[in-house]
């Protein structure tokens, strides 16, 4: 008999064809209040994050970027506007209730014209190879199953000298502070959820996932080891988040 | 600062990407309130200046959008990728008081300049027929009857202020060239400029003959 193969969903252990609908589930439900959640969870620090990662980015007029796990569509809009018409966002993501909030947000905020939607898996992104200046997935890598069949295909498709940039909750440097957002993230944040959502569950995974995604180190080493190049990581927040940026050689 | 990120300020990220914002957000609002000045600056939309503190050590960019809502874009790019129009390089006081005077040189400013001079040139256009409309802003808060009467206070005081500095300033500026004459007088220093401008040119135009003519 053979043995199933196993990830991790938070704490939990299940089979790999397992977790994909499991994180799409949790994604469904809090989907409608996503960004209100973002704001209070990190009291509106996750704009300042997310900012940090376009400037880091160095998109310019006319690039074509692609905002993998893209979510509520914060970062492409803001793409949508450096690129300018001669450029191209794609906002995707694999969950279809982010991505409907995703796109009606845009359409709301007036970003249209350079940016398209579409449905993709991270593992096996459905573009040609070299097609994009820019890739970035914001919150997005640690709900991937895969991740290193992730970075080899988001390397695949960006142009040589693109670059990669995932920004993606990590481990705080400092044992107070580490210690502060444990009790935070364990007992404030399923409490918040259960408020706001109805839903202490997804935001305890939420606080799982984290714990369980590959530290500074490891994630730099993936990138690596997935071919990128001159690989480095920026420690935001002390740490609580890193931007890991890569270059595709 | 991270050893993977030998570029990277000692500030956490976090903190002076909160400062770059709320500077960039107060430019805009006061923007706002000055469509001359929004509009001057959408005509140079995509131009990028480059503001390279020595002393504190740090570089700023202002990009001028034709986007709405927002007018300046101010950014770090901490792995400096931007191709700055235009960078200006010196210490913190010596950029902010060539933002302040009216200088048409930048000789003994401590400033050097790299790139472009014209968005150089442009921008401090700008900036002097910098016109905020405080009085729509103030009536936007407080109401026409209020906002008005207090923005006619605020111009009084603000017009006197200006007024006594500028004649101070005048005093000062008469008394050190005028009756002490230890200083130079502005026109005497633009005209020695413009000398060392035509001379830096000539010996240029004489360094190029020489070498045209050792090449033949």
């Amino acid at each position: 008999m053979t043995e199933k193969k196993t990830t991790h969903f938070g704490y939990e252990e299940v089979a790999v064809d397992e977790k994909a609908s499991r994180v799409a589930d949790v994604f469904h439900s809090v989907a409608a209040k996503y960004d209100l959640m973002n704001d209070l969870m990190s009291a509106g620090v996750h704009r300042l994050w997310k900012r940090f990662t376009i400037e880091v980015s160095g998109v310019r007029a006319g690039d074509k970027v692609l905002d993998i796990a893209g979510g509520t569509g914060d970062l492409s809009f803001k793409f949508s506007r450096i690129v300018g018409e001669k450029g191209l966002v794609v906002l995707a993501d694999i969950n279809e209730s982010m991505l409907k909030v995703g796109r009606d947000r845009l359409l709301d905020r007036g970003a249209a014209g350079n940016v398209v939607v579409s449905q993709a898996d991270a593992q096996f992104l459905p573009y040609a190879d070299n097609t994009f200046d820019c890739i970035t997935i914001a919150f997005g890598l640690r709900n991937v199953t895969d991740k290193d069949l992730a970075l080899r295909s988001m390397l695949r498709v960006l142009k040589p000298a693109g670059r990669l940039l995932v920004l993606e909750f990590s481990k705080p440097q400092n044992s107070l502070l580490g210690k502060i957002y444990d009790t935070y993230s364990f007992k404030l944040l399923p409490f918040m959820g259960k408020m706001i959502t109805d839903d202490a569950d997804s935001y305890r995974y939420l606080a799982e996932s984290i714990r369980m995604h590959p530290d500074q180190q490891t994630l730099k080493k993936m990138m690596d080891d997935a071919g990128f190049s001159e690989t480095k990581f920026y420690n935001m927040t002390g740490g609580i988040v890193a931007l890991h940026k890569g270059i595709k050689p | 600062m991270d050893e993977n990120a030998p570029n990277q300020a000692t500030l956490d990220p976090t903190l002076s990407t909160a400062a770059l914002a709320a500077l960039e957000s107060a430019i805009n609002t006061a923007l706002k309130y000055d469509p001359g000045t929004r509009a001057a600056l959408t005509k140079l939309a995509g131009q990028i200046l480059a503001l390279e503190s020595t002393q504190p050590p740090f570089t700023i960019y202002l990009q001028a959008t034709d986007t709405e809502n927002q007018t300046l874009r101010v950014f770090a790019d901490p792995d400096k990728q931007s191709s700055p129009t235009t960078q200006l390089s010196g210490p913190l006081l010596a950029i902010a008081a060539l933002a302040l005077k009216d200088s048409s040189t930048l000789a003994n400013s401590g400033v050097a300049v790299m790139g472009s001079t014209a968005l150089l040139s442009d921008m401090q256009t700008i900036l002097s027929q910098l016109d905020i409309d405080w009085e729509d802003a103030l009536n936007q808060v407080m109401g026409d009857l209020l906002g008005h009467s207090m923005a006619n206070k605020i111009r009084f005081l603000a017009g006197w202020t200006q007024h006594r500095l500028q004649s101070g300033q005048r005093l000062i500026s008469e008394y050190l060239t005028e009756e002490l004459k230890s200083l130079p007088a502005k026109p005497e220093l633009e005209s020695f400029y413009q000398q060392v401008d035509e001379l830096r040119m000539n010996v240029d135009r004489l360094e190029q003959r020489i070498a045209r003519i050792l090449k033949s």
